[in-house]
């Protein structure tokens, strides 16, 4: 699972997935803004086909809370 | 584990492609990776690679397209850049502010304007445009009809105001029904019903479109009812982010808005190129014989039938249809003169070739036959050994592997739009009887003594017209679709055509030819502008169909016609050299030009100076100039 988000994250975000880490988050993340974050959450879904509620989506600010969130639900 | 890195492996070749400036190979890795990998991530990973990589090192087509919504479709841009690239294009793209859309349009000096787009795409959500019909409640006040109207008199208006604006064109979204009504199952019933009043909606909109140029709808409710309405909104992002499309709902949207984009930059197919056995009928003839074949009112020949009937649809729109079968020729004819349940004719063909060659050779014999380029080709087949083989010889053909089932083959001949285009010509509905005449002509041409003895049997006649209402989609469709004999390769829309026309030191004409066999129809246009001593030809393009019969001739005859009415003492001309336009780089040398130093390294420029006489008319044709 941690390596499909990083793959996800990377091709979303255009970031190498080998440097993301527990540190990787929204507020240090540039091309992180609003925008990519719904686009994020909408492959997160389409590749794990599960559907996230906004409260989650707004709780996924970083990797971890990403990690987090998919054990919770899956 | 395998698989992901299998999607590295892709990625990596998909970048290394990027990097070597092949086309092709980034084209077919870009295909597997949206295919099997989540398609959304993917196509948010081809985006970045396409940003990064220098554009003048892929032969893409550029085209500015500007997205006007009413709601957020940001979440497009990737799908839409993404797929774009698939089909040879580089998608760049204006994104207004939702809810922007009036002020962008009506606003001269807005952005949108300054961005210069080619297409323009109004999305606009029927809550968003006329919420008292989409409400759950019934709205106090509203006469419905009345809000109607008045929406549809803003779409106009729009558009209108648009038009003196832009000569873009523009997409505009039509409208689906509410998923719910207010009276439940009553709505059918009611006066007017909700779904009675989005239709009223939609033929306002089908009007706008139809009556000016260059502006055309966006199927958008029939794009949700395919999908199913249910499937293509969410409803969480609709209230969380403004964004109503669905995830999955997104690169269909997109595919949509790329069948008008390809039409309009020339990428329409133009040929059906089919295998026989087990794509037009089940089983294999060979073995079944002619009658035994699946085709007639039982399944699985009922669905064989249907498709049939959907490729012969797609000639009556002007495809030209090939047939390319590994077969004994005998079996094939038994079939056509003998099975009553064969909704295609023989003669719906314009090329057959029957044998044990390879397919890509019998593809290629049958692209030279017709004169038209692989990538105006689709080759469907059901056997993936024989997609394969074309895939790999012919990089640049379309190909199109059937499904296992043929219940599902008119889907997928349908579905990718391959051969929509933004307007139907009288020419394209009788493409397949033309081509029947060019190959009366090409036989003509064989049995002549020499080149004047077939021009003068041919008995041509050459009409040169100014371009009128009848024949601006015409000249718009030929300047978008001909890739071979054309100088420029400049393309343009229907209101771009208008434009040069309004302008009167502009000559602007169509070129009809009728021959002793028919009548071929508007095959050419050209474009000239005169100024104080010099006529420069920007546009001079020349359907394949009659290329080699001295047209061109006569066209370069009637340009120095008008320069010498002028009193221009020169006529220019350019050759911009493409991948395609081999048949028209000698044209203007061929006519006693001198060439010229160009500014430019990649165009050739070229004159002739009148004060020797300029250029006659070839002897063996009539030539009639209609004024207008």
């Amino acid at each position: 699972m941690e390596q499909k988000v990083k793959e996800i994250m990377g091709d979303v975000l255009d970031l190498d997935p080998q440097a993301i880490d527990g540190h990787t988050a929204m507020d240090t993340i540039e091309s992180w803004d609003s925008q990519a974050h719904i686009n994020l959450c909408l492959c997160l879904e389409q590749d794990f086909q599960i559907a996230f509620t906004v409260a989650e989506i707004e709780a996924m600010l970083s990797y971890s809370d990403i990690l987090r969130v998919l054990r919770e639900k899956l | 584990m395998r698989a992901d890195t299998s999607l590295g492996e892709m990625r990596h070749a998909f970048q290394a492609a990027l990097e070597a400036g092949d086309l092709v190979e980034a084209t077919r890795s870009g295909r597997s990776l949206l295919s099997k990998n989540p398609l959304l991530a993917a196509a948010s990973f081809i985006r970045h690679a396409v940003d990064k990589s220098s554009p003048e090192r892929l032969s893409l087509t550029s085209v500015r397209v500007a997205l006007l919504s009413s709601f957020s479709i940001e979440f497009i841009h990737d799908a839409l850049i993404a797929l774009g690239f698939l089909d040879g294009l580089r998608v760049e793209l204006y994104q207004a502010g939702f809810g922007q859309f009036r002020q962008d349009i009506l606003n001269r000096d807005s952005a949108l304007y300054a961005f210069a787009p080619d297409a323009v795409v109004l999305a606009l959500e029927g809550k968003d445009l006329v919420p008292d019909v989409y409400r759950h409640d019934i709205p106090d006040a509203a006469d419905l009809n009345a809000t109607v109207t008045e929406a549809g008199r803003e779409l106009a208006n729009l558009a209108e105001v648009f038009r003196e604006r832009s000569a873009a064109t523009l997409l505009i979204h039509n409208f689906a029904p509410p998923i719910w009504r207010r009276l439940g199952i009553l709505d059918g019933e009611a006066g007017p019903s909700q779904a009675d009043l989005v239709s009223a909606l939609n033929t306002h909109l089908g009007r706008v479109c139809r009556e000016s140029r260059g502006i055309h709808t966006v199927d958008y409710a029939g794009l949700v009812q395919r999908t199913g309405a249910l499937s293509w909104y969410d409803d969480r992002m609709a209230f969380y982010a403004r964004a109503p499309i669905a995830r999955g709902a997104l690169p269909e949207l997109a595919r949509e808005y790329l069948k008008f984009l390809r039409a309009l930059i020339g990428k329409t197919k133009k040929c059906l190129v089919l295998d026989l056995d087990n794509t037009l009928w089940g089983g294999v003839v060979g073995e079944e014989g002619p009658q035994g074949i699946a085709l007639g009112p039982e399944y699985p020949g009922s669905a064989f039938v249907d498709f049939q009937r959907a490729v012969r649809g797609l000639r009556q729109r002007g495809v030209i249809l090939a047939i390319a079968s590994k077969n004994n020729p005998a079996d094939v004819d038994e079939v056509f003169a003998s099975n009553n349940h064969m909704i295609l004719r023989r003669d719906d063909f314009s090329v057959v070739r029957v044998g044990w060659n390879a397919k890509s050779q019998s593809v290629s014999e049958i692209a030279a036959h017709l004169n038209i380029a692989p990538d105006h080709i689709v080759y469907v087949d059901d056997n993936p050994a024989e997609c394969d083989e074309v895939a790999h010889a012919l990089p640049a053909v379309t190909v199109l592997p059937l499904p296992p089932q043929p219940e599902h083959f008119v889907r997928a001949l349908l579905e990718p739009g391959y051969f929509d285009s933004l307007s139907v010509s009288t020419e394209d509905l009788r493409r397949a009887e033309l081509y029947e005449q060019r190959d009366q002509a090409e036989e003509l041409r064989a049995q002549s003594d020499s080149l004047e003895d077939f021009y003068r049997r041919l008995e041509m006649e050459v009409t040169f017209a100014l371009v009128d209402n009848s024949s601006v989609a015409r000249a718009a469709q030929l300047t978008q679709k001909t890739n071979q004999f054309n100088v420029t390769t400049i393309r343009y829309s229907e209101a771009e055509v208008l434009e040069r026309c309004a302008d009167p030191d502009n000559l602007v004409k169509t070129v009809r030819v009728r021959d002793r066999f028919g009548d071929n129809g508007i095959v050419g246009v050209m474009m000239a502008h005169a100024s104080e001593s010099e006529v420069e030809i920007d546009t001079l393009l020349l359907s394949c169909r009659v290329i080699g019969r001295t047209v061109e001739t006569a066209m370069l005859a009637h340009v120095s016609e008008y320069a010498a009415q002028r009193g221009a003492r020169r006529i220019r001309g350019r050759i911009v050299p493409t991948a395609k336009n081999a048949p028209a780089r000698d044209l203007y040398e061929r006519h006693g030009f001198q060439s010229h130093p160009s500014d430019s390294t990649e165009e050739a420029a070229w004159s002739l100076d009148l004060a020797t006489g300029g250029i006659q008319y070839p002897k063996w044709m009539k030539v009639v100039a209609e004024t207008g």
